[in-house]
């Protein structure tokens, strides 16, 4: 195969991942405010996606994945709030451990890699064509 | 997609021995070596079609929810890559053809 044309198919993995990383980043942001109903229970843990570099046996290249979608194992944040349901004894309720300037920052990353190989099937595909245009 | 590549070089290769297939024809034994020209241009039309139904296939999986927007459109990219290859090298050939036609005898 053509290395430009492998290249775009390189890139199309990543968009791939990109799209996959951002779906996580909107869970997060969707939940930001899932509490839990009752009092033992737990709110909405942050997903954290995690890339791997695995060998497509259909092209045989090296191309990246979303390998998994793992939960972020820090401490829920607590909220006083009496009232709720799901308060504890002290009138405290866990909240999820996601920070939406967090969750903002990762979005404008995946954001900006989603570009990144855009810009590379981009130019793949203009040294193709220009490649071409010396035949004509 | 390998087959189109394969298209690709067995156009290059093809064109590469177009030359050699010209001075063969103008032998005056007329025997030609390697594939004729009517060959040659059969099989780039049928790698164009090739081509252009594999990025109709990946097109309409994506329609049909198997596949997602950017395999659609490195697909199609490919496809259009290969055609426009295809295309030039043809036109090239076509042209060469022209040449020694007009070629006073």
């Amino acid at each position: 195969m053509d290395d430009l044309l492998k290249t775009m198919q390189i890139s199309a993995a990543g968009m791939r991942a990109q799209g996959t990383r951002l779906r996580t980043i909107s869970e997060n942001i969707a939940n930001a405010a899932s509490l839990p109903n009752s009092p033992g229970e737990d709110p909405y843990r942050r997903k954290v996606i995690t890339f791997k570099n695995v060998l497509d046996r259909a092209t045989g290249l090296e191309v990246v994945r979303a390998d998994k979608i793992i939960h972020d194992k820090s401490k829920f944040s607590k909220q006083f709030d009496p009232s709720h349901p799901a308060a504890d004894a002290d009138g405290y309720v866990q909240t999820p451990n996601v920070n939406t300037l967090i969750e903002m920052m990762d979005m404008r990353e995946a954001q900006r890699s989603y570009e990144a190989n855009l810009n590379v099937i981009k130019s793949s595909k203009a040294m193709l064509n220009s490649t071409l245009d010396v035949l004509r | 997609m390998v087959s189109q590549v394969q298209n690709i070089a067995n156009a290059a290769a093809a064109y590469a021995k177009a030359p050699g297939s010209q001075a063969a024809s103008m032998d005056i034994s007329g025997a030609s070596k390697g594939p004729t020209f009517a060959d040659m241009v059969k099989g780039t039309i049928h790698q164009a079609i090739n081509t252009q139904q594999q990025s109709e296939a990946v097109s309409l999986a994506a329609i049909n929810d198997r596949a997602d927007i950017t395999q659609v459109v490195t697909a199609v990219a490919e496809a259009e890559v290969t055609l426009q290859a295809v295309v030039a090298i043809r036109d090239k050939v076509i042209d060469a053809y022209r040449e020694i036609l007009r070629m006073p005898v």
